[in-house]
């Protein structure tokens, strides 16, 4: 409890500066963080790598800690492949529902609920607290439309949501809140926002390599300094 | 409360508005575009962001606010379609389209007659309503012709004047000049569409596309980036109406646009003539404009709701339909999809515009011999990433992995991992048959932000001479997958009978009164000052994406309104 209170005013103090600083600290290249200090009173940018289960715009703790967990087993991170944990893909649907999702917010907190009572008609225990075999397990009756008790969302409504969520926050720009540090680009190969292929890169065989991966807000930052050299320094 | 006096009222300033606005503008006639949606800048697509534009469709209309319904038969309940597929500001579909931009060939104009000459009537469908256009590939090769200069496309000739070229299309129309722009440079899932295709003795070529290949008329060349479907452009490559025809006509001086205006009914009065239109403004007020030529240009849904909610005593089945024609026959395109991957090299697919790269077309329309198969008419093929847009949501959204692996966990994981980048589709667009029992009307249930009932669609595509086709062309794509050396080549379901893309029909045009509801101008038969234009006019669809015929239309009405209806306001045929 107390790590969550922690975590929770870190986050307020860090929304001070605007959501989109919250999605972006520590993300983005020098040019942006470098606008982001001017900021008096903006927290130090380190604290967004303070805990990996990042909430608090909507969830509470017992569902960001179930969907932290759902997530994780959707896509799972090893060592050298990034997960869902990893990539922050609680904080983007935390942010998202908060947000561009409001209208999603009971969708979750029944979906959560009979999640919740299913496992614990089912193993006497809460989601987040069962093993991970047996999560697949409960995960793989909710696709499947096997699970019991749900009504609305159905067991596999809220499987499909949640499993498009998760894709969001693992490859969506990391301004949203998810894909942290490109981790998802990086674990498909997907070299981000380009505005320009070349003859030669279209001819290539192998991996994108030519040019660093660049996120929205870097890119903002790049135009507005185009456009206004002294305006960032 | 306002009204405002005009000469002409568009409705929906999108592929077609955009035409009939500078063409009529240009000949001095005062015009009134009204668009429900904003008029967006290049600048404004400064952001190459997949969420916004792919994932949340930002540039489409919102299922929720303007729900288009769907169900399968009339006993089922119809639900809102999740994904509208169509355009919600100046400029409409052509902001975010993926450009192809295809003139039909000749035999789409007569698909009845050619299917009869050739198999016999008992080739058709006893239930179809398949049939001939009122007009020809010749009519309409000049307004083709003008659309893509005028545009800007790029593409390569196949057939010049009858005479084959030995590149492009082998079996396109006959065209009077080349493309104005060099096709598109392939990208590496062209190059290898290209080497299967030629290999089993295809004609495989660079998809020709409203985007631009080199710089035109002061807007500079693509820069290959792939955010280009369901993605503003930002270069103002994309050959948009946005881009295009928009600045046209501003400088007319003749035309002003209407943002965030949203049309509910077209007025009529005893004399059987429409006087104009009504609509709700941004800040809520209601308004009306009076015109002495109305044209509803809004897509296939409003283009059928707005002369069904148009009503009066004096046209007591909606406007302009004596026939009993409006809102039948409704068409879309389905996707039938193959997947390619491989293990000993990269496709890197997310270069270059994304939708429907590299194309052939052996399959089309009546290109090859249908004899002794189940279905007549064909489909385009093509390579195109997952969902026509090529970044990783997309793929993970609308890939289902290869039979075995799950669609989650560790192994889903490693298969997005390592497949990614190495993948490509292989896609075939259907030529569907016209049904007169698939259908648009008014839902009962749904209703809009507006209060208006919502367009709601009856349609199944899956009837046998359907069925049989995605049959035969999913064999198809495997073989080519085969052949293009790929590890792994494995299908995607076909899912629910739902419409697919390019929505069509509803508004059909014919030679004869009685059997639809407007002429080949798009006027109609019952009321001469009411014109209503797009693809809910196309009496059949064609394997080929719809835009550049939608646009061949709206030069070829503009052209019939400016030299002949100003000058003596009546039918024109
Ligand atoms: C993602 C996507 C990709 C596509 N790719 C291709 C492609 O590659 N090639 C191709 O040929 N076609 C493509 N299309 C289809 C293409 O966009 C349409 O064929 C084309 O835009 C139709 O032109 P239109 O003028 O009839 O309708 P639109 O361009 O959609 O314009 C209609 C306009 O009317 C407005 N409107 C509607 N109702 C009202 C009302 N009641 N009052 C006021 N305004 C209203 C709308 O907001 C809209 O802006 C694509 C479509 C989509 C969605």
């Amino acid at each position: 409890m107390s790590k969550h209170d922690s975590t929770r005013r870190s986050f307020l103090k860090r929304a001070a500066v605007g959501a989109g600083a919250v999605a972006g600290s520590g993300l983005v290249p020098d040019v942006y963080t470098q606008t982001l200090e001017q900021h008096k009173d903006a927290a130090a940018p380190s604290e967004s790598h303070a805990t990996s289960i990042q909430h608090g715009a909507f969830f509470n703790y017992e569902q960001g800690t179930t969907i932290a967990a759902f997530t994780e087993r959707l896509m799972p991170g090893a060592p050298g492949k990034a997960g869902a944990r990893d990539a922050g893909v609680l904080n983007y649907i935390d942010l998202a529902l908060a947000g561009a999702y409001a209208d999603l917010q009971d969708f979750y907190r029944r979906g959560l609920a009979e999640l919740d009572a299913y496992c614990r008609t089912t193993y006497k225990q809460p989601f987040a607290q069962l093993e991970p075999a047996r999560q697949d397990e409960v995960i793989t009756t909710l696709e499947q439309g096997k699970a019991a008790g749900f009504s609305w969302p159905t067991a596999q409504e809220f499987f499909n949501v949640v499993r498009t969520h998760t894709m969001e926050g693992m490859f969506a720009d990391p301004i949203y809140g998810g894909n942290r540090d490109f981790a998802g680009w990086r674990l498909v190969g997907f070299p981000g926002a380009q505005g320009n292929f070349t003859a030669t890169d279209l001819q290539n065989k192998q991996t994108f390599t030519r040019a660093p991966m660049t996120g929205l807000q870097a890119q903002a930052g790049l135009q507005a300094q185009a456009k206004n050299p002294q305006r960032t320094e | 409360m306002a009204t405002q006096k005009t000469d002409v009222v568009i409705v929906g300033v999108g592929a077609v508005g955009g035409i009939l606005a500078a063409e009529l503008g240009k000949a001095g006639m005062k015009v009134i575009g009204l668009e429900r949606g904003p008029r967006l800048t290049t600048q404004d697509f400064s952001a190459l962001d997949e969420l916004r534009y792919f994932q949340r469709q930002e540039l489409r209309p919102s299922s929720k606010r303007q729900p288009v319904t769907w169900r399968p038969d009339a006993k089922t309940n119809a639900k809102p379609l999740p994904i509208l597929n169509y355009g919600n500001q100046a400029g409409g579909g052509t902001v975010h389209y993926g450009a192809l931009s295809w003139r039909f060939h000749e035999d789409d104009f007569r698909a009845r007659s050619h299917t009869i000459e050739r198999y016999g009537a008992s080739a058709i469908p006893a239930d179809s309503s398949l049939t001939d256009w009122p007009l020809t590939y010749a009519d309409l090769e000049p307004f083709y012709d003008q659309a893509e200069y005028e545009l800007g496309v790029s593409g390569r000739a196949g057939n010049l004047q009858g005479r084959k070229t030995d590149a492009g299309n082998p079996f396109e129309a006959p065209r009077r000049r080349e493309y104005p722009l060099p096709a598109l440079l392939p990208d590496q899932s062209g190059v290898i569409f290209a080497a299967a295709g030629q290999k089993l003795g295809y004609h495989p070529f660079s998809s020709p596309r409203a985007i631009l290949s080199q710089p035109y008329q002061g807007r500079a060349g693509c820069t290959y980036c792939g955010f280009c479907q369901s993605f503003g452009c930002h270069m103002a490559a994309k050959s948009s109406i946005l881009v295009t025809k928009l600045p046209e006509a501003d400088a007319t001086g003749n035309f002003k646009l209407l943002t965030g205006t949203m049309c509910y009914r077209v007025n009529s009065d005893n004399s059987g003539r429409v006087t104009g239109v009504s609509y709700y403004a941004a800040d809520g007020s209601d308004n009306t404009i009076e015109a002495d030529l109305v044209i509803l240009a809004t897509f296939i849904y409003d283009n059928t709701r707005l002369l069904l909610l148009s009503k009066t005593a004096k046209f007591p089945n909606g406007l302009a339909n004596s026939s009993g024609q409006l809102g039948k026959h409704l068409m879309a395109h389905i996707g039938a999809r193959v997947f390619v991957a491989f293990d000993d090299r990269y496709v890197n697919i997310y270069m270059g515009p994304s939708a429907q790269k590299h194309s052939l077309d052996d399959f089309n329309a009546d290109n090859f011999d249908h004899s002794g198969m189940k279905f007549v008419r064909g489909a385009q093929l093509s390579v195109t990433p997952a969902d026509l847009e090529a970044g990783p949501i997309g793929a993970s959204i609308s890939m289902n992995p290869p039979p075995g692996i799950p669609r989650w966990g560790a192994a889903y994981r490693d298969f997005l991992a390592k497949y990614f980048a190495r993948y490509a589709a292989f896609i075939a667009q259907t030529e569907n048959l016209p049904y007169a029992d698939q259908t648009v009307d008014l839902d009962p249930h749904v209703r809009d932000q507006y209060g208006m009932p919502a367009p709601r669609l009856t349609y199944d595509w899956r009837r046998p001479n359907e069925v049989a086709r995605i049959e035969f062309l999913l064999n198809k794509l495997e073989e080519l997958g085969r052949a293009s050396g790929a590890t792994h080549v494995w299908r995607s379901p076909t899912g629910s009978g739902a419409p697919g893309a390019h929505h069509e029909g509803g508004t059909r045009m014919g030679s004869d009164p009685k059997l639809s509801v407007v002429n080949r101008y798009g006027q109609s038969w019952d009321i001469p000052n009411l014109f209503v234009i797009g693809s809910s006019t196309f009496p059949t669809m064609s394997g080929f994406n719809p835009t550049l015929t939608i646009q061949a239309l709206a030069y070829s009405s503009a052209d019939a309104i400016v030299n002949r209806y100003k000058k003596s306001p009546g039918a024109l045929v």
